[in-house]
Order: structure tokens, then C-alpha cells, then sequence
């Protein structure tokens, strides 16, 4: 009435499982923790793989034990010691072991930042980022792309415009949602400097997917650096091609919705692009930024991101579209 | 199997409305430990929703939360421990060795009642102390 033999699927799923696991690798992985907070969730998710994976072994061994090894009548005493302490008292045990370590965590993920504050606001499909090193009385302002120094806390408080997104580096900490009219916080403590990947984790719309973002993580001191160039007003043309750019930039009336300091534009209903062109992405982790990318996003933006708030401007002459590129991608 | 029965049941002359009747507290207390199990967990968060919004601020300590929300647990965790006595009292397994009461006799269906009564009072027991840890062991509001 046994059957031990191994059915097909039952050798592949461990030989699949192992081909996943370089996947864990990577600048948007959890188990590849690159801050404070990823290296505890990292420790607590491989915890709580151990705890279910004791827990699923005793508890299907003792099912083996009683249907396939200990058939027949069983002492009354071992038949209770069975169900009383492997069905009841050791998962409690077991869970409740694993709940406190999970808890004694949350105070330590939550520890205040010291000094820099980062205000995210999640739009459709886009991130607003304003940076608020201590004691500024104004922001600065950026978009798409949130840059940390390392080895410091920083406050990031978050917000949402018209739907709830949720905000989530993997590789530096754990998700927290953005609600409109309501703002949550939570802090980042990044150790290894390198790129890292965000993604909107909550569900906003057509574009969803398509909202994600680069986490830049510097050295303090080129944290610095980089802030002060931000703060700075946008780079003037660098050729007449660029000068050009400029021109078709504020004729098409982009400054209604876009703000490039130094420039008059200053609307505020997509991001700002001051510095566009020293972004690792445009489009929200979408497109490369190339001049190229930034031509082929300005004609036609809803076929690279359905349902995208920007006009297409696929009527615009061939040399303008170029020039308007040019002049983007030279906002360093 | 034997039963024994106890003594005031031996007749087993009563009325099966008058048995319903009598029982009806027992099916009462079977919901206490469950009760007291909502109860606290009701009060454990609207209490820390209430503090948090009202009185603390995200990153201080809340010491005075804590210590009620501990005394409270105590509290539930005694008024449960006490429910479960009583049932075990009623189930009254280690009189007869009478696991299941399956009879369905008066006396079965009195012993039956304490014996769930038990049960629900260790799954609230647990309850109350898994859904106490994340109270004590949070040390702020954030
Ligand atoms: C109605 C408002 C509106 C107008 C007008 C508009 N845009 Fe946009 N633009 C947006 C929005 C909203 C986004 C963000 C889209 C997204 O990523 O989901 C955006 C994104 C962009 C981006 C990518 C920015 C980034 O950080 O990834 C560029 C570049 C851009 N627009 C250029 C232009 C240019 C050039 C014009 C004029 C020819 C223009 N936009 C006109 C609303 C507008
Ligand atoms: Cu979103």
C-alpha cells in the first residue's frame, strides 16, 4: 500500500527552485540587501523560511508517522502526545518564538532619521522628490529618481496625489504606502553605495507597472555635491542647437506643465526637468536617457506609457523634436 | 466503554425542555473565553489607534500605553485561565475518562458543553498572548 516512488515533477521542482535562485541577485532583490533595514527583513525572511520549513517537516513527519509507518492501533497516551504536542503545543511554540523575533525588529526599522528629509509624492505615473537637507527653508526640487547618501538616516515622508502607489526599494527596505491627504513616513539607513531599483508597489492605474525609479546611493560627500548641483538653476544652452531646443520648449508651451529653473517655465503638473539630463532614466524607469529616447518620448508618450497626462507631439518638425532632445539631454 | 454518572443525573427523568432550560448557561459560557479573547483585541487596538492619534507623537516612547495595554492582558489572560477551570471542571475528564461524551445523554451533552468550552479557552488564551506581543514589544507609535 506504500508508494515511495518519486513521480517526475517531485525531481524537477528542487532543480527548478535552485535554477531561480541567481535571480535573488540584483539591483532589486530583498535577499540582496544593500541598507540597514533590507539586511533585517533579509535575516527575518530566511528566520521565518527556517521556522515554516521545521514546522511543515514535524508536521507532515508526525502525518507520515501515523499513516504510513505506525498503522495499526496506537496507544491511546502517544495518539494524544501526537495531536496535544506536535498539532498544538510546538506551533505555538514555533509561531510564537518566530512573532516575537519578527516584533522586536519593528523598533529598529523604525529608528528617526538624522538630518536629511526627502518628501516623495506618488503621481500618475511618476514620483515628485523634494529634498530637505536640515534647516532648509525651501525644497529641492526633482523627479523619478531618489538619491540617498550612505551610511546616514534619512526621513522619507510620503504622499500621494490622486491615488494610493506605495513606495519601495527592495534592496534598501521594506514598502510603505502613499495615500492621498494623509502622510506616511518611514527612514532609510543605505550602507553600500550603487544604483538600486524602486518600483511602485501598489496598484495605480493603466501605467502601474511602467512607474518605477532609480535609488541612487552616494557617499556622503558626493551626496552633497550632487544636492548642491540640483539646487542649482538648469545649464544655459551649450550650442545653438540646444539654444533651439530651449526656444521649441517654451513656443510648444511644455512650461505649462513643466518647470526647468533658470527658464520661464515653471509649471508643476509633470516633473520637473532641470536636470532631466542627468537622470539614469526618463519616463519613470522607462526609457534610457538618450537624446534619442527623449525624442521618441516627447512625439508619442501614451504608446510608451498608456494612458500617460502628457500630450503627444508627433506633429512636431523632425528638426525640432531633434533639437528639443538635444537640449533636454544637456540639462546635466 | 463505562460511564460513570455523576450522582444528580442518575435518574435521568428530567424533561428534555427542563435539561435545555438548565444547560442554556453552560452554552452561554462556552462563548466567554472567545469573548474575552475579542474583547481585549478591540481594546488593544482602538486603545493604541486612539493614543497614537490623540496623544503621542510618531517617535516617543509610549510607556503609559504599554503598561495599561500589559495590566489589561493580565487581565484577560486571568479571566480566561478561570473560564477554562470552570470547564475543565465541567468537561470533568479526569472523574471519568470520558473523552467524547458521545452518548448524547443529559449528563454527555453537560460534560460536551465544557469540554468546547476548554478548547475555545486555549485558542483564546493563545489569542490574547499573540495578539498582546505586538503592543509590548512596539516601543513607539511609527
Ligand atoms: C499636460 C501636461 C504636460 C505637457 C503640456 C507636457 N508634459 Fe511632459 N510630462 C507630463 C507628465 C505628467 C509626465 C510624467 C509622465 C509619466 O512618467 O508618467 C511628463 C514627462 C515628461 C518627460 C520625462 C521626465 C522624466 O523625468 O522622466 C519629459 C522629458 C517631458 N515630459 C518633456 C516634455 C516636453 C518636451 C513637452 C513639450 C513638448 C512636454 N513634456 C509637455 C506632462 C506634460
Ligand atoms: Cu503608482
Amino acid at each position: 500500500m506504500t508508494s515511495w516512488r518519486v513521480t517526475r515533477p517531485g525531481i524537477f521542482a528542487p532543480c527548478l527552485l535552485l535554477l531561480l535562485l541567481p535571480a535573488c541577485d540584483g539591483p532589486q532583490s530583498a535577499l540582496a540587501p544593500a541598507g540597514r533595514e533590507a539586511e533585517l527583513l533579509a535575516d527575518l525572511f530566511w528566520i521565518m523560511l527556517a521556522g515554516a520549513v521545521v514546522l511543515w517537516l514535524a508536521i507532515n513527519g508526525l502525518m507520515f508517522y501515523v499513516t504510513r509507518i505506525n498503522v495499526g492501533h496506537m496507544p491511546r497516551r502517544l495518539a494524544e502526545g501526537i495531536i496535544i504536542g506536535g498539532g498544538i503545543v510546538f506551533p505555538v511554540i514555533v509561531l510564537a518564538a518566530l512573532l516575537g523575533y519578527g516584533l522586536t525588529l519593528m523598533p529598529l526599522t523604525r529608528v528617526p532619521g538624522d538630518g536629511l528629509r526627502i518628501r516623495v509624492t506618488g503621481e500618475q505615473w511618476w514620483w515628485r522628490v523634494e529634498y530637505w537637507p536640515e534647516g532648509a527653508e525651501a525644497p529641492v526640487v526633482a523627479a523619478n529618481e531618489v538619491r540617498l547618501p550612505s551610511g546616514r538616516r534619512t526621513d522619507i515622508e510620503l504622499a500621494a496625489h490622486e491615488v494610493i502607489h506605495s513606495f519601495w526599494i527592495p534592496a534598501l527596505g521594506g514598502k510603505t504606502d502613499m495615500f492621498p491627504g494623509r502622510d506616511t513616513l518611514m527612514t532609510l539607513e543605505p550602507l553600500t553605495p550603487g544604483v538600486y531599483r524602486g518600483q511602485c508597489a501598489e496598484f495605480c492605474g493603466e501605467s502601474h507597472a511602467l512607474m518605477a525609479f532609480q535609488a541612487v546611493v552616494l557617499p556622503e560627500e558626493e551626496f552633497a555635491d550632487w544636492l548642491e548641483a540640483e539646487a542649482a538653476p538648469a545649464r544655459p544652452p551649450s550650442g545653438p542647437l540646444e539654444a533651439a531646443g530651449q526656444e521649441v520648449f517654451l513656443a510648444q508651451g511644455c512650461g505649462a506643465c513643466h518647470t526647468v529653473r533658470g527658464t520661464p517655465a515653471t509649471g508643476a503638473v509633470g516633473p520637473d526637468l532641470t536636470h532631466v539630463g542627468s537622470r539614469l532614466t526618463i519616463g519613470a524607469g522607462t526609457l534610457p536617457p538618450t537624446a534619442e529616447a527623449l525624442a521618441n518620448w516627447i512625439a508619442h508618450p501614451g504608446t510608451i506609457k498608456p494612458g500617460v497626462e502628457m500630450p503627444s507631439y508627433d506633429e512636431l518638425a523632425p528638426d525640432d523634436l531633434a533639437a528639443l532632445a538635444a537640449w533636454l539631454e544637456g540639462l546635466e | 466503554m463505562v460511564h460513570q454518572k455523576g450522582k444528580d443525573w442518575q435518574d435521568g427523568v428530567k424533561s428534555d425542555e427542563a435539561e435545555f432550560a438548565e444547560e442554556a448557561d453552560s452554552l452561554w459560557r462556552i462563548t466567554l473565553g472567545p469573548l474575552i479573547w475579542a474583547l481585549h483585541f478591540v481594546a488593544s487596538y482602538g486603545t493604541t489607534a486612539a493614543w497614537c492619534a490623540k496623544v503621542a507623537t510618531a517617535f516617543e516612547p509610549v510607556p503609559g500605553l504599554r503598561i495599561g495595554l500589559a495590566v489589561l492582558t493580565v487581565a484577560a489572560l486571568a479571566g480566561i485561565v478561570w473560564v477554562g477551570w470552570r470547564a475543565w471542571r465541567q468537561w470533568d475528564f479526569t472523574e471519568d475518562w470520558d473523552y467524547v461524551n458521545k452518548e448524547g445523554e443529559n449528563e454527555d451533552r453537560h460534560e460536551f458543553l465544557g469540554h468546547a468550552a476548554f478548547l475555545l479557552a486555549i485558542v483564546s488564551f493563545v489569542g490574547v498572548v499573540y495578539v498582546a506581543m505586538p503592543v509590548l514589544l512596539i516601543e513607539s507609535c511609527r
